[in-house]
């Protein structure tokens, strides 16, 4: 049977069509009207065509270079980017204790929208019942704010912070509805507030976790380490396939550091310092402990702290003698008049330069003139006569290191010396520190009295840490070393250790062997001898420092210097600020100094070095 | 049977055997279709046979992807599993890191009735004649 055909040609008026068959009969009006009805179907479906067409052309040319990136959009119903943290690296003392890790805990999340749509009809009924599990499972949720939480109008609603795990474990077992959880990583300090100045904590924000103070900012770059991620398609569930084509880019672990400190030192020496403090009814203390030898740091703490774990807790709590955030590090940041402990370094400078030696003497009335600086007078207004400069170190003589200072000395071979010993000047330990200042000739405002009173410890202001180095120089021959805190930092596996490094030479060893001898009898006949301790020569100095515009009560009572002297091995700093019970250096310090370098002996086993008394 | 034509053939019109050859299209379809390759197959045959391959392929391409599924799913269950004793790891050793810190045994041990050892009353035997320690000039690594 012949098909049929048509030989119209548009715009022809009349006939309209002529349809023949192929015999050329004429069609009839029926199957005309049908091939109407076709070619109308066909204009509508050609026009819808050209409508697609044209928003395709919309959606592929136009909104594409408008930045409307449908392809991603696309991609992301059914791929996944799951950023993958890299746990911020560990913190170990010295003897390999951990003083910082991170455990993971979950948030509690409810989804208010989705539950009033899965729940359209017994709304009421289902959230009592909900509220009440979850109530019952957190209780320190109160269900008030549960009912507020779910009749928000939001995607997702947290309600509980860091719970614990197992509390973890009993929802996961419930599988509630409309309820999830969402691990977090947390930075733990399982020691609490052991040296907590020295860590620092980390912030505890949603998307923001870095390091504040202490190591923790010092080192937060390698702390964190980098974090990688895993692009792979899901399933219907969102799950990843990850048999599928996927991408991962690995993560770095943050590097784990050790640091010099010893856990048991420092938990010996915060605790009696609190206990010192409170006893003495003082303001705040620090205590330093450094390797006479190397310049590692061995405690360091501070008194008032804080718990890294609860940093929260502290906000606006003040320390060093309310100048600073408790959460600063007050050896390294609370800057004082050293006192006394200063004459130390006058007697170092003009001994290396052979202008005096122990056994020159110089007359004491008790007071000394100068031509264009104010009076000095001792500290107890004493008149000791003709004195060697060891007695005036076993006094702590203000005259006679005033007189060593402008007389002997002069400011022009005495301030290279403060700039030795490192005062006014950062001592580059790990962490942020205050650099301490004094006035010298050239500085704006600097008179003959400044150095009249610095050679006592005066018009000058030094960190706790930068005093204690100045002894460690003493201590180790004339040769300060750079005080380190991180004895070796490991990245991935890729481990470095600090080496001991000698920062300079301050004094001669000659010179640094007759102030240890100076120091020793100090301790033997002078001010410091409350830090006796049986069997051990001990080198130290008190300090008792006031402060211009303040009641003369108002004392930084400390005590420096090392042990064993015949061979040191440990430099010790107490300070003790604004105590009430007892003002002086000696009496204050010298208690808790000799119980830090007892226990010290104790805890290294280092012999003593002398026969004791029978 | 013969299906292949000389040009010559073509050009004259006339077949060499004298019948009336097949149409030159004809001959090409009837070609492809029953010699594919190497031997010669009905229609019916070659739709089975399609039909029997694409099954087989299908089974086998179903079966690998049952596996890979199945794979992906134990993958998943040990990543989850791997997540969970991370997290196990962490907090046993948050808490070794606990009771090895100087507080908890200082407090346990006051717990147990123990006193700290007072460095005061170390007795100091002395030795005549020893060789003085103290002239080990080593530094205390801490």
């Amino acid at each position: 049977m012949a098909g049929w055909g048509w030989d119209a040609v548009w715009g022809t008026p009349s006939p309209r069509w002529r349809l023949y068959d192929h015999g050329g009969t004429k069609m009839s009006i029926e199957m005309r009207r049908a091939r109407r009805r076709q070619m109308f179907i066909f204009l509508l479906v050609c026009v819808g065509m050209l409508v697609l067409l044209g928003r395709l052309y919309y959606w592929q040319v136009l909104e594409s270079q408008g930045g409307y990136d449908l392809a991603r959009l696309a991609n992301d119903e059914h791929t996944q980017d799951i950023v993958l943290d890299a746990p911020r690296g560990l913190i170990y003392d010295a003897q390999g204790h951990i003083l910082a890790t991170n455990v993971v805990r979950d948030d509690v999340y409810i989804e208010p929208i989705q539950f009033s749509i899965d729940h359209p009809d017994n709304f009421q009924s289902d959230l009592t019942a909900l509220v009440t599990t979850l109530h019952q499972v957190l209780p320190t949720v109160p269900v008030d704010r549960l009912y507020r939480d779910f009749n928000l109008d939001a995607q997702a609603v947290r309600i509980a912070v860091r719970i614990d795990p197992a509390q973890s474990e009993q929802l996961h077992r419930l599988h509630l509805e409309d309820v999830f959880l969402e691990p977090r990583t947390w930075r733990i300090y399982p020691a609490q507030d052991l040296a907590a100045q020295v860590l620092g904590y980390v912030t505890q924000n949603d998307n923001d976790n870095h390091g504040v103070y202490g190591i923790e900012s010092q080192y937060d770059a390698l702390l964190t380490g980098k974090p990688g991620s895993f692009i792979a398609e899901t399933d219907l569930n969102g799950n990843p396939l990850i048999v599928g084509a996927s991408a991962e880019q690995p993560v770095r672990d943050g590097a784990n550091l050790t640091l010099t400190i010893d856990s048991g030192i420092e938990y010996m020496v915060q605790t009696a310092l609190a206990e010192a403090v409170q006893q003495l009814k003082g303001e705040s203390g620090t205590v330093v402990v450094i390797n006479a030898r190397t310049g590692a740091v061995v405690a360091m703490a501070g008194e008032p702290t804080f718990d890294p774990n609860q940093y929260g807790n502290y906000a606006g709590q003040m320390g060093c003698l309310g100048s600073e955030e408790v959460f600063f590090n007050p050896a390294l940041y609370c800057a004082y008049e050293p006192g006394s402990t200063m004459k130390v370094v006058t007697m170092a400078a003009a001994l290396d330069q052979r202008l005096i030696t122990p056994d020159t003497t110089v007359n004491d009335p008790g007071y000394i003139n100068f031509n264009d600086a104010p009076v000095v007078t001792n500290w107890d207004h004493k008149a000791y006569g003709t004195e060697t400069m060891t007695q005036v170190i076993e006094h702590s003589a203000n005259v006679g290191a005033a007189y060593v200072a402008y007389d002997i000395l002069g400011a022009a071979r005495y301030y290279p010396y403060l700039a030795r010993f490192g005062f006014g000047q950062p001592l580059g330990i790990d962490g942020p520190e205050e650099a301490g200042e004094y006035r010298m000739p050239g500085s704006a405002g600097w008179t003959p009295s400044d150095l009249t009173r610095q050679a006592f410890g005066q018009s000058i202001l030094a960190t706790p840490m930068q005093v204690a180095m100045a002894y460690q120089a003493i201590a180790n021959g004339g040769v300060m070393m750079r005080p380190y805190l991180v004895a070796a930092v490991d990245d991935s596996g890729h481990v470095v250790t600090t080496q001991p490094q000698v920062e300079r030479r301050v004094i001669s060893a000659e010179a640094a062997q007759l102030l240890t001898g100076m120091l020793e009898r100090a301790v033997t006949d002078g001010y410091a001898r409350l830090a006796q301790i049986p069997g051990y020569s001990i080198a130290a100095k008190t300090g008792t420092s006031t402060t211009q515009g303040i009641p003369l009560d108002e004392t930084e009572a400390s005590l420096a210097g090392f042990i064993p002297a015949s061979n040191p091995q440990f430099v010790i700093l107490v300070k003790i600020d604004r105590p009430q019970q007892t003002i002086y250096g000696d009496t204050a310090a010298a208690p808790l100094w000799k119980e830090i370098a007892q226990e010290l002996m104790w805890y290294y086993h280092v012999p003593p070095d002398q026969v004791p008394a029978t | 049977m013969r299906f292949m034509y000389r040009l010559e053939d073509r050009a004259d019109g006339q077949s060499a055997g004298g019948a009336e050859p097949p149409k030159p299209i004809l001959a090409a379809k009837q070609r492809r279709q029953l010699h594919p390759f190497f031997f010669r197959m009905g229609p019916v045959t070659l739709s089975i046979s399609s039909v029997l391959l694409i099954g087989l392929m299908a089974i086998l391409y179903l079966s690998q992807l049952g596996q890979a599924v199945a794979a992906n799913q134990k993958l998943q269950d040990l990543h989850r599993q791997q997540a969970i004793l991370q997290r196990q790891n962490q907090d046993l050793v948050d808490v070794v890191a606990q009771e090895q810190s100087p507080a908890y045994i200082d407090a346990h041990a006051r717990l147990l009735g123990l006193v700290p050892a007072d460095p005061k009353t170390v007795q100091v035997v002395v030795i005549p004649g020893l060789k003085p320690i103290a002239t080990d000039n080593r530094g205390i690594q801490p």
